[in-house]
């Protein structure tokens, strides 16, 4: 497949701070993730590649075309940027209807196209509100329906799902699933595993400006695989729950807590270590209170892939 | 889109952003202060006209020419790009198929318009308020107008200036305090050719002044130094400032990165 947006050893510095570290990545139609913890660089990557930033070294390109003081290039590219900011004085459909002048439609067709893009996003009964008196899960969608408006061929997402309560969160996920089936480009970023993990198979892994990995779901979840788990128990008597575990070839690892209620379990298996768990608990003499994993999160996935 | 049509685009977009602020309806009151000062005059010197119309020179010299375009031209000039930056809001506008002299171009030209309004609201009620006896004269009106075209020629050289500020500073509006009401107020006063420094002697030189009468006190010991520059080449240089300092923001803001404060 042909890549629509190229990066060539880009790298991008501010002062004496690196944003982005010899960079180069292709990304091909349908949904690419973004993913990395915030100051990893998935934003001045994505100012990049919208021309809002200029590298210092590398270049990027779209469809071939240089990206910096391009603006042609603009009529196929719709942003969704990552801050709450908006001209706040204006109604949701004045802010959108305002911004497709800039492409050179009708006044009818300007019209026509704000209230589709109102409509997809869920917000044409409250178009004539204005911007600031709009919720965030509100200003989040009036934000991307000004960058789907003008139907572009590639969609730039810079954490569209922040601030989003689970339900909103579920509706843009399927508004930009939709963009994917109409065969245009979409990139989104985030810094959630499963936020991206709803949207997409297709991942780029930034860490500390550098891509530290790239490629499909399994082969992420098997790095994740890869990454011994720590998974804390509560329990009424964790050292009688310890004992049952002694030996245990899932398991790495066990220390006790603080508060001296709690089992701290390492293991590379935790479907297994789950299941001897719940058998211990089935056999009865062990009282299991609370169960979680303190490193189940992306930074966990990223610390072990940059110590590794 | 062409660059005509994009800098179109860009004032209509901005006009109609620009009547929305509150930053206007401040400046609007702000306005009525000569009004109110012109009702005030009218009332006090009733029927000394030769009183009045010292009085509203002062009210044009020093409110008009050296505050009102002044502090309106430096807040709207330096936020043509400085508010997109400071409220980030630059990532709307640079991410459209527009050419960024476009944007700096329509956003002058619509913040221009609108000050030029504001004057116009303030400066027409005062001025016939304190010369409503001279309503029949034919020359009250031509004086008038030349007393707009003059202010409406000082918003758009202040606003180039501080257009330019705000597209090379990340702070130009305390750089552009500075000049508007330090440099502007001191080097027009100064003898000779030092004076054609500063935008105000351009405007000043348009302008018939007419001391007050007993000498005018501190405004005219001041002004009795003015040097003035012929009316054609004060227009001249005033549209050579406005056009090069313009061309210099649109230069700017084309090339460098603007960087959002994390």
């Amino acid at each position: 497949m042909t890549a629509v947006i190229t990066a060539t050893n880009l790298s991008k510095w501010y002062g004496n701070v690196l944003g982005l570290n010899d960079v180069s990545l292709e990304i091909e139609r349908g949904i690419t993730g973004l993913l990395g913890p915030n100051g990893a660089g998935k934003s001045t990557f994505m100012k990049l590649i919208t021309g809002q930033l200029k590298s210092n070294i590398g270049t990027v390109a779209i469809r071939g075309r240089k990206v910096w003081n391009n603006p042609a290039l603009f009529a196929g590219i719709g942003f969704c940027p990552e801050h709450d900011v908006f001209y706040e004085d204006v109604t949701g459909f004045e802010f959108i209807t305002g911004l497709l002048r800039f492409y050179g439609y009708s006044a009818s067709d300007i019209k026509e196209r704000a209230a589709r893009a109102l409509d997809i996003v869920e917000l044409t009964k409250d178009k004539d509100r204005l911007i600031r008196g709009y919720s965030r899960g509100m200003r989040q969608r009036v934000k991307f329906a000004q960058a789907i408006a003008h139907d572009p061929e590639i969609v730039i997402l810079d954490e569209p799902l922040s601030g989003l309560d689970p339900l909103g969160k579920r509706k843009l996920i399927k508004l930009i699933k939709d963009f994917k089936s109409e065969g245009r480009t979409v990139l989104v970023s985030s810094h959630v595993l499963p936020e991206i993990e709803a949207l997409t198979s297709r991942i780029v892994l930034l860490h500390q400006g550098k891509i530290l990995a790239q490629g499909d779901i399994p082969y992420i979840r098997e790095l994740i695989e890869a990454h011994p788990h720590m998974i804390s128990v509560r329990s009424s008597d964790p050292r009688a729950l310890a004992a049952r575990f002694v030996g245990d070839p899932a398991i790495q690892k066990m220390t006790f807590g603080a508060d001296g209620r709690t089992l701290v379990v390492e293991t590379h298996s935790r479907d297994a270590f789950f299941g001897r768990l719940i058998g211990a608990v089935l056999e009865g003499g062990v009282e299991v209170e609370e169960i979680s994993s303190p490193d189940d999160n992306l930074q966990a996935v990223f610390e072990y892939l940059v110590g590794k | 889109m062409n660059a005509r049509k994009s800098i179109g685009e860009i004032f209509g977009f901005f006009f109609f952003l620009g009547r929305r602020t509150g930053k206007i309806r401040v400046f609007a009151l702000l306005g009525l202060v000569p009004v109110a000062l012109a009702v005030v005059v009218r009332v006090v010197l009733h029927g000394r006209s030769g009183d009045i119309a010292a009085v509203f020179t002062e009210i044009l010299m020093v409110f008009f020419l050296q505050f009102y375009i002044v502090i309106l031209s430096l807040f709207y000039g330096t936020s043509v790009v400085a508010e997109e930056v400071e409220g980030r809001t630059l990532s709307y506008l640079i991410t459209r198929p527009l050419p960024k002299p476009a944007i700096v171009l329509g956003k002058y030209a619509a913040y221009a318009l609108l000050m030029f309004l504001m004057v116009a609201v303030s400066l027409t009620p005062s001025y016939f308020i304190m010369n409503a006896a001279r309503l029949a004269e034919p020359s009250l009106y031509l004086t008038f107008l030349g007393y707009l075209g003059v202010l409406g020629l000082g918003i758009l050289a202040y606003t180039a200036f501080f257009t330019f500020l705000g597209a090379v500073l990340k702070r130009g509006i305390l750089v552009g305090l500075v000049f508007g009401f330090g440099w502007e107020n001191v080097i027009q006063y100064f003898p000779g050719s030092t004076q054609k420094f500063s935008i105000v002697h351009y405007l000043k030189s348009l302008l018939p002044y007419r001391p007050a009468r007993g000498g005018g006190g501190r405004l005219a010991l001041l002004l009795f130094k003015l040097e003035p520059t012929s009316p054609a080449v004060a227009v001249l240089m005033l549209a050579v400032v406005a056009g090069v300092l313009l061309a210099l923001a649109c230069w700017f803001f084309r090339t460098k990165e603007y960087l959002y404060e994390e």
